[in-house]
């Protein structure tokens, strides 16, 4: 009775936990992504409609070698078919990298201030007064930075990309050519929103390193925490970096170490932005680079999660969750000041 | 578990400071205990160590926990006011109070909407939007709906006009308090608490150097106004503090065991009982010299 009755409690409380970080960070996590998405969709669809409109439309377009003319897209072969309709879902992720590289700077900076700003505006006291634990707490704000953040800009970006896809379509239509059937009844394309929804748990793995380094300075600076959090990786890359090169004109040995703290800084301040995992040694996108017409979106999902068969981004994971653990136990004794 | 605060030897050292030097104290269940001490006396770290806000020294229990390993047991039933009342800026009036009854099994939100229904607040308002006076109305109207076995208030009227801190004073005695509830309250406005308190506690240097209910202190503490033929026996007598109105002495005389007796402190004027006010600013004699 007792355990199910807390455990309710404890779900109820982290429900307005993760409220309350939205509300306090509405502007950056909601209004701005929203704006930069209406920015897409009006300044790509207004340009594509104007060239549609001042200069026609495409008399005939080459896919794969096949001569699409006249909206004769549902005479190509299925497979042909299938391929364009990934290349639209590709299509309608190219369209929303704005919206994926606003979300890494938000997630950055929200980390930054999670723990500090409490603490610089002495609010601390007021949530400490509640029964929370500081568990609970930095569950939440890891909880929103990794997940309620990403979530907000995949379906923002579903939207754009959607009203962009409608904006195109109808203007192709007015010119005769009908997209709409061919592109809708792709599942290629709807599975696109679901396709990043996949990756997600990827996301959280890599992104765990810079969200736990992140929150341990928010826990522990006592000023400056863009200082301390970019400025201490950064010193310790360029010290290594010289200690080696001093190294290798003296004795001609070089050290190993060396050559890894360049992809460390890396991870540890760039894991949160979204496809990291694909610029790291080993995990080189190699479907995606084949199918060279088109950034393919088939290929994300697996591509993805083949980033998780190395140790590396279990090693930084853990690493992660256990700096998460040490801005807990720093929260703990952290009041004003 | 007779007391709710239990401190043996609590001890604080802020590097080569110390704050808090090794005091025992008791508070039990049902009390209104008034912590008073002049600024930098100890008052606040003292709560600190209470509600597990800070590490220190020494032997505490605080209903029955220990304020630094059981934070979150003790936190279900204690709620406090630390300091000025510090919410943040882009808070809503209307979300403060769906976020306490959220997270708070005992906050009772018809008390909440009543107490905020008696201030200016309207449900959209921001904290960066409203006056000192008004941050703290809401503080106040957030903490008092939770029904704690322990409420610790450090100076929770800091910024109110009178007229409100009056009408708060008594909705905490009326509406607030019964003989399962305890309160601590830190202020420098002693003559507004004076009347709802039921002990006393002052604090000075990190010591406690008087700890009595208003009762004891009553029946120890004796001011005599003592006419000018009379003043030299009542020197004699050793008071505590003596200070002059419309040209009379008036003395404070600590009538307790050892001190002077009530019959010798009787013949030498008129005598009544001091406010706390005026027995404070004689017991902290020197604090600022």
């Amino acid at each position: 009775m007792n355990t199910i009755a807390s455990g309710h409690t404890q779900a109820n409380t982290m429900k307005w936990l993760l409220k309350r970080e939205f509300w306090e960070n509405k502007g950056s996590m909601f209004w701005a992504p929203v704006v930069v998405a209406a920015l897409l969709v009006l300044l790509v669809g207004s340009s594509i409609v104007y060239g549609v409109t001042v200069h026609g439309a495409p008399a005939y377009v080459s896919i794969n070698g096949h001569t699409v003319s006249d909206g004769a897209l549902s005479a190509l072969p299925v497979e042909t078919r299938t391929m364009v309709a990934n290349m639209a879902g590709g299509m309608v992720l190219a369209a929303a990298a704005p919206l994926f590289i606003l979300l890494a700077f938000v997630v950055f900076f929200y980390c930054l201030g999670a723990l500090y700003d409490e603490r610089r505006d002495r609010s601390i006291l007021f949530w400490k007064s509640l029964p929370v634990s500081d568990g609970q707490t930095i569950a939440s704000k890891a909880a929103t930075a990794m997940l309620v953040a990403p979530l907000i800009t995949i379906v923002l970006a579903t939207l754009a990309s959607f009203i962009l896809l409608f904006v195109i379509g109808t203007a192709l239509s007015l010119h005769g050519i009908n997209v709409f059937s061919a592109v809708l009844a792709s599942p290629g394309l709807l599975l696109t929103p679901l396709r990043l929804v996949a990756v997600l748990p990827v996301y959280v793995v890599w992104a765990l390193p810079t969200v736990g380094w992140l929150m341990l300075v928010s826990s522990w600076a006592k000023s400056k925490p863009f200082l301390w959090a970019v400025g201490v990786p950064v010193v310790v890359n360029v010290v290594m970096k010289s200690i080696n090169a001093g190294l290798e004109t003296m004795t001609g040995q070089s050290l190993l170490l060396a050559h890894y703290v360049g992809d460390l800084v890396a991870r540890i301040l760039g894991g949160v932005v979204p496809g990291i995992w694909f610029t790291f040694p080993g995990h080189q996108p190699t479907h995606i680079q084949a199918a060279a017409n088109g950034f393919d979106i088939v290929g994300l999902v697996p591509q993805s999660y083949l980033s998780l068969a190395g140790l590396d981004a279990w090693i930084g994971a853990l690493l992660g969750i256990g700096m998460l653990v040490v801005a807990v136990r720093l929260r703990r004794w952290r009041d004003e000041g | 578990m007779s007391a709710v605060i239990e401190a043996k030897g609590l001890t604080k050292h802020y590097g080569k400071r110390t704050a808090v030097a090794g005091i025992d104290f008791s508070i039990p269940a049902g009390r209104i205990v008034g912590l008073i001490g002049p600024n930098g006396s100890g008052k606040t770290t003292t709560l600190k160590a209470a509600l597990g806000l800070i590490p220190f020294e020494g032997e505490l229990s605080v209903l029955g926990y220990d304020p630094r390993t059981q934070r979150d047991q003790l936190m279900q039933d204690v709620c406090f006011i630390a300091d000025v009342a510090i919410l943040p800026r882009w808070l809503r009036v209307r979300d403060a109070v769906d976020f306490v009854a959220g997270v708070h099994p005992r906050f009772n939100r018809a008390k909440a909407e009543r107490y905020l229904a008696g201030t200016k607040l309207a449900p959209g308002m921001k904290v960066k939007e409203m006056s000192k006076g008004m941050i703290v109305q809401l503080h106040l109207a957030l903490v008092m709906a939770i029904d704690a076995r322990l409420l610790v208030l450090d100076e929770p009227t800091l910024g109110l006009d009178i007229l409100y801190r009056k009408q708060f004073y008594q909705n905490l005695l009326e509406d607030y308090f019964d003989e399962h509830k305890t309160i601590v309250i830190t202020t420098h406005q002693v003559e507004e608490v004076e009347h709802i308190l039921t002990d006393l506690m002052f604090i000075r240097d990190g010591r406690i150097v008087l700890a009595a209910s208003m009762e004891e202190i009553g029946e120890r503490f004796v001011e005599v106004m003592v006419p000018q033929e009379k003043l030299s026996a009542a020197n004699a007598l050793q008071p505590l503090d003596r200070r002059t109105v419309f040209g009379k002495a008036v003395m404070l005389f600590d009538a307790g065991p050892g001190g002077a007796s009530r019959q010798q402190l009787a013949a030498l004027g008129e005598t009544r009982n001091p406010s706390v006010a005026d027995l404070f600013v004689a017991t902290m004699k020197g604090t600022y010299a």
